[in-house]
């Protein structure tokens, strides 16, 4: 790693004296300052004279631009699988009629707003938390259009696969210490109805930028991280001794070097002995270390200790940190109330996922501010869609993607109140409209990232992080 | 194309001082030293009236290949103003007759003659064939706007225009009348909204004075009429040129033209919707102009009125290469003349044979999910005889593990899943699948018979295919996905956007699988498959069922007898259906070659070409005319040069990952790493039925020794296969299973107790080899043989032997026990290369 410190050094050195020359155009083109075009640039070489590639420039250009006083920020992602009733949960519609409006009554809550009754929990911690009532798409309205919309900021086109804002993250900034900088848990997504892919990993940028995936259940008593310690009879030295051994295998055939799959396996054995060698994240992993109570207050379910983990994983210095509230929509109780098999019924909503939901994330929320966390770690809850505002004839709604509600706290947020109005009916929204790309615009916002960075984009070309014009949603952190 | 013009070769390259457009000139120019002319795009037509205008594109050409696009210095006249006049790049016509129209550039010309007829007959703007299209092309019948299943404000539009009568009827009777005003057509909704002149959440689309502006309100005025039933219809679209040779940088304007029923032809190049399918090679806007962006291959689609056509842009690679090079490449069959003539046409060269080492090993993992054993391998690496490779690739195809793994793969596809069957049931549809991998049965019978089965599932194991898939348009989706390689799901809803499916043509697919039952057996699990005598499934968008009819063939009258399904298995079967060959020799091509001819391997749309057509195409037929005997595919592609390639990339085609110019290394499958490692260390896996799903925890194990391609179903307990990508069987999808790496496979491969307790246990291979007093440097080739089928180097061998020879008496198993980790976690061993 002394040779990375070194690099970038030199590239350092030679961005003050290149880069400022260098500006990188919202819409994909790269002028220099006498108007000079990125090919004529690239002629000049005097990137290729350094060994940068433009994707090293830019991506450098970004940190550099980037917010420094942010670097402390993290995020925890809560993704809600399956997509919570807006009607139901975060934005009540009392006046409305009964098949709208749905079982619930509204109740006060810490915050400007009203939350429904199966939220009590949240309505206590609700001064730390702002809604965006607002939010809607216009792509197809199925799960994993929404996944790869809200996680990537884009939908996937043209065979280009977007990443997941951890992935970009991690990407532009690394990682804090030899934790992995994205953790996903408790595994990614799995089947919820279509076969097109849930934007959950790195995509372009290569798997090596992939999350780490616990594939765990925190809440079991038996829980550990798969794998992430030796067998007991395989000390330190074997240990050493079979890393040296497979050393001398590998270099014998090259005829990898250009395989990617190839240079990622070898990237993540690199980056599993560092990871299996330290205490800091054996420790950070190891729930046990937690008081009882503590425990408790999450919840002993998986969603609860989720939430318990990736506030402890955050303190050992990972950036990034997606939970999966559920991974499945199918024989399972989740948020997707169709309110037939097999899917998920109104009441069992109720009776299950909210009681759940509410304890985890009020623990979460508490245990971030009573520690001094929660001023610098964003946590964003969102969603694919919304749900119909007119309940089904199996008393459940279905999709809806054209009006839900998301909410953030912490990471520059000022909690407790409302961005975006949906109409009379939760329908539509009335008024501050906010698209998916402007969801990922507020966490990179929060996390110090420029957004006129540049990705590698397939055969390296630079890649806006988010597309020109878009903007955070910048009332929640005013 | 024949080059028209006998002018002197020259190509303009002095206007702008850019070394890029420099670099590629002069590659045109030695490319096309010889003869390269001019060619005026479209190279015929004529005008039918006076909404007709067609862009003209010059392009180069040389040898009947289109080389690129001439813009500097151009120009083009009319011999005959007064009939077909020039505005810029476009022919107008004006008045009944005949002109030739003629392009310039520098010393070069071509011509074309154009004929304008019946600009004296009366011309009305049709809803269907030019309403419609701007609708399209505007965007108002998008997915996201009009064309979204509940509209926007009210307003609701076909996507994409597919219902002619249902777009006719919400634009002229709908909300009061007001979208269409014909007295005053200005004031038309339709008219105000997307031109802003009033609040529009859809933004401005046009502008009052465009095109699209003018004929939707002279349509109005002339009465807003509907669609009529004698007036032409559109039969296919064309787009110029189809195939054309680039360079990074270049742009290159494309035409499409629309073919009409009644023989007409009209330029819609302005009202086409364009994508591009490879958006590192190529990108397009909305005007059909394409940028040139890598190497490789693109493709853009156009879609015009529910049609697509599709180009092909070749961007050869900037290598030196001598033709020679491609002219010697060791061919054996018809695989490789196809695959080398590619490489040419790309400037890619290929690498050069594989080793005996790496043929051994790479043929048994492709063929038969197991590596050699080190006795095998010592045998094969000594044997002299030139038909080595070929006399095992007989063995290989002979084998009985042979069965095991393609039963594996075919119940992939065919979704044998104990979640969903009850285990007599799962049984009986896995063995009739490994009955007729056993027999080599012919892929078109087993098709067929797996979708006409009927009877009892516990005789028939083919019948719980229907269990499976109980609805019509289930089978239907499920059928062609997995045999033709298409998905038709989009059509169920509407005319598929990407494809040439139209609602009609899903629910008269459906219909063929409408009056499939079935009632329960005697048995548990045991069903019944039959077909009744009556039954339709009705189409939403008429409320009427669509004539049973197989996709795009003949359909078949309501009443017809006999059971629907054996019309359609001939039809889908039959060596005619391109789709159905294809797909095929997809799926096996990319089994042993790692990437499919066409990705997905299951994605076999007009909208994403195969990375070499003539190869996919010429593999159909080599397998339909062997009588689809896939041994016979499989032995082609195993004695092909292009096969045995070594994965060693040279530095010129170490970007390639598409056209096989050297073998792509790929990580084993989940359950052939498994068996391979049970296979080397002797240690079997013990496996345990899975049935949390059903709430019944852990259930019995299989018999040991069982190896994981044997298993019938992926229902079992296995961290191992499942953080390997083993797919859940729950969607008949390739994407389902993953080969990528992981650091959750590092970890496990480390850490975890599959490998570790392999190696530590009693009884295995490593202690036998201990007992037995071999002498070390004869046990490091041993251990070198039987993991990776190769001898060790010098270098290795010396390390090796040297840290055995350090080693205490009692450490010796620990160190045999990392000797043998440090091969089995090597990327040689992960890795088919």
């Amino acid at each position: 790693m002394a040779c990375r410190g070194v690099l970038l050094y030199v590239l350092l050195e030679v961005r003050n004296k290149v880069l400022p020359m260098l500006k990188v155009t919202g819409n994909g083109s790269t002028i220099t300052c006498d108007g000079v075009t990125r090919r004529d640039f690239l002629q000049v070489g005097t990137l290729g004279a350094i060994g940068l590639s433009l994707a090293d420039a830019a991506a450098l250009q970004a940190a550099a631009a980037a917010d420094k006083s942010k670097d402390k920020r993290s995020c925890i992602m809560i993704f809600n699988l399956g997509a919570p009733s807006q009607l139901d949960t975060f934005d009540p519609k009392p006046d409305a009629p009964r098949e709208i409006r749905g079982p619930f009554k509204p109740i006060s809550t810490k915050g400007d707003f009203q939350l429904t009754e199966i939220l009590p929990q949240h309505a206590k911690v609700a001064d730390k938390f702002s809604l965006v009532r607002s939010t809607y798409h216009t792509a197809a309205a199925v799960h994993d259009t929404g996944h790869q919309m809200l996680q990537t900021g884009r939908l996937f086109s043209g065979g280009i696969i977007t990443p997941h804002a951890g992935c970009a993250l991690e990407f532009l900034k690394g990682r804090r210490t030899e934790l992995p900088a994205h953790v996903m848990l408790p595994e990614t997504m799995g089947p919820t109805g279509g076969n097109l892919p849930h934007g959950q990993d790195a995509g372009f940028l290569g798997k090596a930028y992939d999350p780490f995936v616990l594939n765990g259940d925190p809440s079991k008593a038996d829980f550990k991280v798969p794998d992430l310690l030796p067998p007991k009879e395989i000390g330190e030295a074997r240990l050493a001794r079979r890393r040296e051994l497979r050393q001398v295998v590998d270099d014998t055939v090259k005829s990898f070097e250009s395989s990617e799959s190839a240079k990622l396996m070898d990237a993540n054995f690199h980056s599993a002995y560092r990871l299996m060698t330290s205490a800091r994240a054996r420790e950070a992993f190891d729930l046990t270390r937690e008081p009882a109570k503590v425990r408790e207050r999450y919840g002993l379910t998986r969603f609860g200790q989720c939430c318990l983990l990736a506030r402890r994983l955050v303190e050992a210095g990972v950036r990034f940190v997606t939970i999966n509230t559920f991974i499945t929509v199918f024989n399972e109780i989740t948020w997707d109330i169709h309110g037939s098999k097999p899917f998920t019924s109104i009441e069992g909503m109720r009776d299950i996922v909210a009681p759940m939901y509410d304890q985890g994330y009020s623990a979460l929320i508490e245990d971030l501010a009573q520690r001094g966390l929660l001023g610098d770690t964003l946590v964003c809850n969102l969603a694919e869609f919304g749900r119909t505002p007119r309940v089904n004839p199996a008393g459940g709604r279905d999709h809806w993607p054209q009006c839900w509600t998301i909410y953030f706290a912490g990471g520059g947020v000022k909690g407790g109140r409302v961005v975006g109005k949906s109409d009379e009916i939760g329908g539509y929204p009335a008024e501050r409209p906010v698209k998916p790309a402007e969801v990922v615009a507020t966490i990179y916002h929060s996390l110090g990232l420029d957004l006129d960075a540049h990705l590698p984009g397939p055969q390296s070309r630079p890649f806006p992080l988010v597309d020109f014009g878009t903007q955070p949603v910048k009332e929640l952190f005013a | 194309m024949r080059p028209s013009g006998a002018g002197t070769f020259s190509v303009n390259c002095r206007s702008k001082v850019n070394p890029l457009v420099s670099a590629a000139c002069l590659l045109a120019f030695v490319t096309v030293a010889n003869a390269a002319s001019l060619t005026l795009l479209p190279s015929q037509f004529t005008f039918t009236g006076p909404a007709s205008r067609q862009q003209l594109v010059v392009v180069h050409s040389s040898g009947g290949k289109f080389l690129g696009q001439v813009t500097n210095d151009l120009t083009f006249t009319s011999s005959n103003e007064r009939v077909v006049r020039i505005e810029g790049d476009t022919a107008v016509p004006v008045r009944n007759g005949s002109a030739t129209i003629t392009a310039r550039a520098g010393r070069q010309s071509a011509k074309v003659a154009v004929s304008v007829t019946g600009m004296d007959k009366p011309f009305e703007w049709s809803f269907r064939n030019h309403v419609q299209p701007v609708l399209a092309k505007a965007g108002c019948s998008s997915g996201a706007c009009h064309g979204a299943a509940a509209g926007q404000g009210g307003f609701r539009l076909s996507l994409r225009g597919y219902d002619d009568e249902g777009d006719h009827r919400a634009l002229t009777r709908h909300a009061l009348g007001r979208r269409i005003v014909p007295g005053d057509p200005g004031r038309s909704l339709v008219l105000l909204k997307p031109t802003s002149t009033i609040p529009h959440k859809g933004s401005k689309r046009f502008d009052v004075d465009s095109l699209e502006y003018k004929i939707l309100s002279e349509w109005i005025a002339e009465g807003a009429q509907g669609p009529r039933a004698d007036e032409a219809r559109i039969a296919r679209l064309e787009v110029l040129p189809d195939l054309t040779t680039l360079q990074p940088g270049a742009t290159q304007q494309l035409l499409v033209r629309a073919h009409f029923s009644d023989g007409s032809v009209q330029d819609v190049t302005r009202w086409a919707k364009y994508t591009d399918a490879n958006a590192a090679v190529t990108a397009v806007n909305d005007t059909g102009s394409v940028t040139v962006l890598g190497h490789g291959e693109g493709a853009i689609t156009a879609w015009y009125l529910s049609r697509i056509a599709t180009a092909t842009v070749t961007v050869p690679y900037t290598n030196k290469v001598a033709a020679a090079v491609f002219a010697k490449a060791p061919r054996r069959n018809f695989i490789d003349d196809l695959a080398t003539e590619k490489l040419r046409e790309l400037n890619l060269p290929p690498s050069p044979r594989s080793g005996d080492s790496e043929f051994l090993r790479r043929a048994f993992l492709d063929t038969i999910g197991l590596p050699p054993a080190a006795a095998e391998a010592r045998e094969f690496l000594a044997d002299p005889s030139l038909k080595k490779r070929d006399a095992l690739i007989e063995r290989l195809l002979a084998r009985p593990e042979f069965v095991d793994y393609w039963t594996y793969k075919w119940s992939d596809l065919l979704l044998v899943n104990s979640d969903k069957f009850r285990p007599a049931a799962m049984w009986s549809y896995y063995n009739w699948i490994r009955s007729h991998v056993a027999a080599n049965t012919p892929w078109d019978r087993f098709v067929r018979e797996l979708v006409t089965a009927r009877g009892s599932t516990a005789e028939m194991g083919a019948g719980n295919f229907f269990v499976l898939h109980d609805d019509p348009t289930t089978m239907a989706e499920t059928t062609t996905v997995a045999f033709m390689g298409l998905s038709i799901t989009c059509a169920k809803c509407h005319n598929h956007p990407m494809e040439k499916w139209t609602n009609d043509e899903y629910f008269g697919f459906a219909n063929l699988f409408a009056r499939v039952r079935a009632k329960n057996g005697a048995a548990e699990g045991e069903r019944i498959i039959f077909a009744a005598a009556e039954g339709d499934i009705i189409q939403p968008l008429t409320g009427k069922p669509q004539k049973p009819r197989p996709l795009d063939g003949k359909p078949l009258a309501f009443d017809a007898p006999g059971d629907r399904r054996d019309v359609m298995a001939s039809w889908l079967v039959s060596r005619d259906n391109p789709y159905f060959s294809r797909s095929i020799a997809n799926r096996v091509w990319a089994n042993f070659m790692g990437v499919g001819l066409v990705e997905a391997v299951d994605d076999l749309r007009v909208t994403n070409p195969a990375s070499n057509e003539k190869l996919l195409t010429a593999l159909g037929r080599h397998l339909a005319d062997r009588n689809f005997d896939l041994k016979a595919l499989m032995r082609a592609i195993l004695q092909s040069e292009t096969y045995q390639r070594t994965s060693a990339a040279l530095p010129s085609n170490a970007a390639d990952t598409r056209f096989y110019s050297h073998y792509y290394p790929k990580r084993l499958m989940a359950e052939v790493l498994l068996d391979s490692y049970s296979h080397v260390t002797g240690v079997p896996t013990d496996f345990f039925q899975d049935k949390r799903n059903a709430n019944q925890g852990r259930g019995p194990a299989y018999p040991v020794g069982f190896r994981a391609l044997q298993l019938p179903d992926t229902k079992t307990d296995s961290y191992f296969l499942r953080t390997f990508g083993r797919p859940d069987r729950d969607r008949t999808c390739e994407c389902e299973r993953t080969g990528e790496p992981s650091m959750a496979q590092a970890l496990h491969i480390a850490n975890g107790d599959t490998l570790n307790r392999k190696l530590a246990a009693k009884g295995n291979r490593l202690e036998q080899q201990l007992a037995s007093g071999t002498p070390d440097a004869q046990l490091v080739e041993d251990v070198f043989l039987a993991a990776l089928a190769r001898f060790p180097t010098e270098a290795e061998k010396t390390t090796f032997t040297d840290t055995l020879a350090a080693c205490a008496a009692a450490g010796r198993r620990a160190l045999l026990e990392d000797i043998y980790w440090s091969l089995m976690s090597s990327r040689e061993f992960l890795f088919n290369h």
